[in-house]
């Protein structure tokens, strides 16, 4: 087994367990707390799949901003987030998702292993090629060249979107 | 180099881990971290095709996605606290009303 093999399936344990801490653990806290360790496993992914940049930013961004804002609200609510766990209206809900969730990966598995092999003639090769890019130019580089020349548009309408939800954000957090 | 179908099984479990956290919790702030554990399993597989594909496009996906998921937190986190301001209860099986 060679090193990347081996760091590929500590990497798989540890995120399953970590996202498994986010739906079984009581105190929302922890729960935020195991979702952080799994975004930071994600970010080792990213760097073993060469993806510099996403990996940096899903630390800052997800780990960061956004995790903050939740625990922001979860300390916020904590009185309240104990007590509703405590009442279950259905009792089988519980199993029946469970074992629906286990079949859920045993049907996206057998899509994966039958569906039509990725690759072949789609590799982008040459100059376009994203490894040639990031050699010569750097990865950063790689990944604002290609954002603003072929989705320029989609990075505009994404500034609409932000604003549309600060707005929203505003209008629900204004005293009513 | 692992080969392309570790990562999407990968994502896969992640992905089924965040819809089974979404039908057995009651708390709506949970059921949020486990949305976003749903984003970030796609995400996976984007950064894992993308890089088999030797394009940044699937990059960009991600990019995107995290911006929407950064704008679905603001406004989803925005609605629990007014809903828990109004009712004192953020309990998703009470939520069957949108009166106040």
């Amino acid at each position: 087994m060679t090193a990347t093999q081996l760091a590929f399936f500590v990497l798989a344990v540890a995120s399953t367990a970590s996202a498994l801490g986010v739906i079984i653990f009581k105190n929302a806290v922890h729960c935020a707390l195991s979702l952080i360790l799994t975004f930071l496993f994600l970010a080792l992914f990213y760097l073993q799949l060469g993806a510099l940049f996403i990996a940096i930013v899903q630390v800052l961004i997800y780990a960061g901003a956004i995790m903050v804002l939740f625990l922001f609200v979860v300390t916020m609510l904590a009185s309240e987030t104990d007590e509703t766990e405590l009442r279950d209206h259905i009792p089988w809900q519980r199993w029946v998702a469970s074992i629906l969730g286990v079949v859920l990966v045993g049907v996206l598995s057998y899509l994966l292993f039958t569906g039509t092999p990725v690759g072949g003639s789609a590799v982008t090769t040459g100059a376009n090629s994203l490894s040639h890019v990031v050699n010569t130019q750097g990865n950063t580089q790689a990944f604002g060249l290609a954002l603003f020349h072929g989705f320029a548009f989609p990075f505009e309408v994404t500034s609409l979107l932000i604003v549309v939800a600060i707005l929203g954000a505003m209008v629900l957090g204004r005293k009513a | 180099m692992m080969p392309l179908s570790a990562y999407l099984i990968m994502s896969a479990i992640l992905f089924s881990i965040g819809v089974v956290g979404v039908l057995i919790r009651r708390n709506p702030l949970i059921i949020f971290m486990s949305i976003e554990l749903m984003l970030n399993a796609v995400n996976l597989s984007f950064v894992a095709v993308s890089s088999k594909l030797d394009s940044a496009d699937g990059q960009m996906f991600v990019f995107l996605v995290l911006t929407v998921a950064a704008a679905e937190v603001v406004v989803g986190l925005g609605i629990i606290v007014s809903i828990f301001r109004t009712r004192r209860n953020i309990d998703v099986d009470e939520m069957n009303t949108l009166r106040g």
